[in-house]
Parts: structure tokens; sequence; C-alpha cells
């Protein structure tokens, strides 16, 4: 494998990114903010506390489908992007699981999670890990039993979906969802790492 | 009406490459994009087992109060048009949009939106819509506002009376203390 993580994360982290006199940033095909992970964790985590026990699933699953829908597609605007190309793509020689690995690189550039591809079936099957990942920011203290990196099961199913699930389909309708993903290991739950295990859905 | 010499805010953007995590003036941050915030905001405005309109709001002003009054004592921003200034500097430097406040008291406050990450998100999604979706800026606005006059969160009640996503220019955001 040509990719060169610690390359990639040199120089995707440099990239500085600031609203435009419309307060807007237009990147990679898609509008961005930089807002503190705590905001992201607060919303994700008073939601799965005050819900009742039976809701509990419902809410997960619709916070990670609003990664998965994120991943796929600022996913896809990140493969095609002018910084992708400039990067990453003069790494790649086998596709598109190269193209896997290296997004795990930007995905660990961007601040989502210090993490990579531990197993990859083609076709069928991922296993990451995230060494270091805001989400599990939501235990300051100890262990909870809750595992709470739903946007790194998001993105990651997402990541799947752009490499093996066919065209990219702009509307979402076809291409997404054609895979999940569960986490079965969390730094918030008292584990070294987190563990994401993406599988065809 | 008043002029002053507008106080630029200060953003110290560091990637620590240990940890792999940014942080913008000592808060880790991260990049999402809009389907993420418009999902988001649809999730809050959909969820039928709880008021999570107002969590989002809520927990908007809570982060942005924190960071908003760190701020202002970490650099001695002391005056109130000082203070709005660097709110809605920082608003627009993360990429929220542009917010304008035109006016603000410790009873009432009104900003407009001229460009809204969340509504532009929401309409490349879906497109238009009748009832606003902005509850990230109706936090913001009631964090800016407690902020500024030394107030707790939750002083400020915050109602988005115009919105772009309903076809208006430009949104409306309207507050009172509680």
């Amino acid at each position: 494998m040509a990719i060169d993580r610690k390359k990639i994360i040199e120089n995707m982290s440099k990239i500085e990114i600031i609203g435009n006199e419309e307060g807007l940033i237009d990147t990679c095909n898609v509008l961005v903010q930089q807002l503190p992970t705590a905001f992201w964790n607060g919303f994700a985590e008073r939601l799965t506390r005050q819900v009742d026990p039976e809701m509990l699933e419902s809410a997960e699953w619709l916070l990670v489908n609003a990664a998965h829908e994120c991943g796929y597609h600022t996913g896809y605007g990140i493969i095609t992007s002018e910084e992708w190309k400039a990067i990453v793509q003069p790494m790649l020689e086998n596709v598109p699981e190269d193209i896997l690995h290296g997004a795990y690189a930007v995905f660990t550039a961007w601040g989502w999670a210090k993490s990579e591809i531990i197993e990859l079936v083609p076709k069928e099957k991922m296993v990451v890990r995230a060494y270091d990942c805001y989400e599990a920011d939501v235990v300051g203290y100890g262990a909870g039993a809750k595992m709470s990196a739903y946007m790194i099961r998001g993105v990651s199913a997402a990541f799947m979906d752009l490499a093996y699930g066919g065209d990219y389909d702009p509307t979402g309708k076809k291409g997404l969802r054609t895979f999940k993903c569960d986490q079965v290991k969390g730094i918030e739950c008292g584990d070294d790492y987190g563990e994401f295990v993406v599988t065809r859905a | 009406m008043a002029t002053f010499a507008k106080t630029e805010l200060l953003l110290d953007h560091k990637f620590d490459p240990v940890t792999c995590r940014h942080t913008m003036n000592g808060w880790c941050s991260v990049l999402h994009c809009h389907h993420y915030s418009a999902l988001y905001t649809q999730l809050a405005d959909d969820c039928g087992f709880m008021d999570a309109k107002k969590l989002l709001a809520e927990v908007s002003e809570d982060n942005f109060y924190t960071m908003l009054v760190s701020y202002f004592e970490d650099h001695n921003i002391e005056k109130v048009e000082d203070r709005i200034s660097i709110a809605e500097q920082y608003y627009a430097a993360v990429g929220l949009g542009k917010l304008e406040v035109v006016f603000a008291g410790t009873e009432s406050a009104e900003a407009l939106l001229h460009h809204s990450h969340v509504d532009e998100g929401w309409k490349k999604k879906w497109g238009k819509r009748d009832k606003p979706v902005n509850f990230i800026t109706c936090g913001y606005f009631a964090a800016l506002l407690a902020a500024t006059f030394d107030r707790s969160p939750r002083t400020f009640v915050v109602k988005e009376t115009e919105s772009i996503i309903s076809g208006a220019e430009r949104s409306r955001f309207e507050a009172a203390a509680v």
C-alpha cells in the first residue's frame, strides 16, 4: 500500500478553513462549519440520556444516520476535491481500498477521530480503530456503559457505501445505506480504543 | 449613531499531532458539513419523544456562552459593543453565517441573519419550508446576550420571527428577558 498516512495528516491538517465575507465556508462541494466538539457531544448525550429507555435505539439511529448521510456526501466531496487530488491521489495504487485508507487519514487530519483501518475485506467488511476521538469526551471520569461514537459509526458506514455501494448518488437514494456499522469498543467505556465493525446492511 | 473602532477577533487555531485534535482558542473543535447540521436540526424538529428543538437551542446556548465568556475574560473585552462585535465575528469565522445585532439591551434585543449555514444547508437538502429551522442560532443569540450583559444562560428567550428558509431575504431573531 502506497498510502502515506503521516504525510496526508500533516498536509490535510494544515488547511486553514475560515468563513468568507458571508460567514460561510464552501469547500469539498459542501458548506462546512467548525464548531466546538462539546456542542455536538452535548446534543447527542443529552438526547440519548433524556429519552425513555425504549426510545434510545431510535434516538441513536437518528444520530448515526445524520453522520451516515454527512459522511456519504462530504466523503465524496473530499475524494473529488483539489486537495485530495494534490495530496492523496498520487499515492493510490489499489482502488478503492487505498481510497478508504486515505479517507481515514483525512478523517484523522480533520479532527473527527485519530483512526485507521485494521481489517478490510473488500466489498464485505471493514474494522476501524479510533485511538482518540472527541465523541469519547462525554465521559470525563470512569467508564460509561453506553457507546457514544455515533458520528464515527455513521461516517464509517458511509465510506464503505462510497467504496462498494455503486456510483455516488447525489440524491442519496441509491448507494447510501448499503453498509451499517456497529461500535464494539469505546474509550468512553473504558477500552483503550474505540472499535467499529462495518458490514453489509 | 455612535461609531467605534472594531475590536478584531483573535483566532488561535492549533492541530495536535499526537491526539490529532483541532483547537480554536483552546476549545476542541471539528469540521462538519451542512448535511450534518441540517440532519441534526431535522432530528430536533421531528423528534417525537421530547422537545429537541429546545434541547438543541439550549446546548448551543450553553456551549457558546461558556466560550464567549471565556474569550471576553481572556482578552479583557469589557465594552458591550466590543463583545457584540467579537460574537458576530466568531459566528462568521466558524462558518455559521453573517449575523448582525440590530440592538441589544438587558431586557430585549434583535438580530438579523443575512447569510446562514443552517438555512442554506437545509435548503440545499430539502428546499424551503414554512417554519423556521435555526434553533442553533436561537441558542447562539441567547448566549451572545447573556455573555455580553454578564447574565446567566436562560436569561433571554429568543424567537426566530422571519426566516431565510421560508423565503425571507434575511432571518430575524427577537429576544426578551424572562
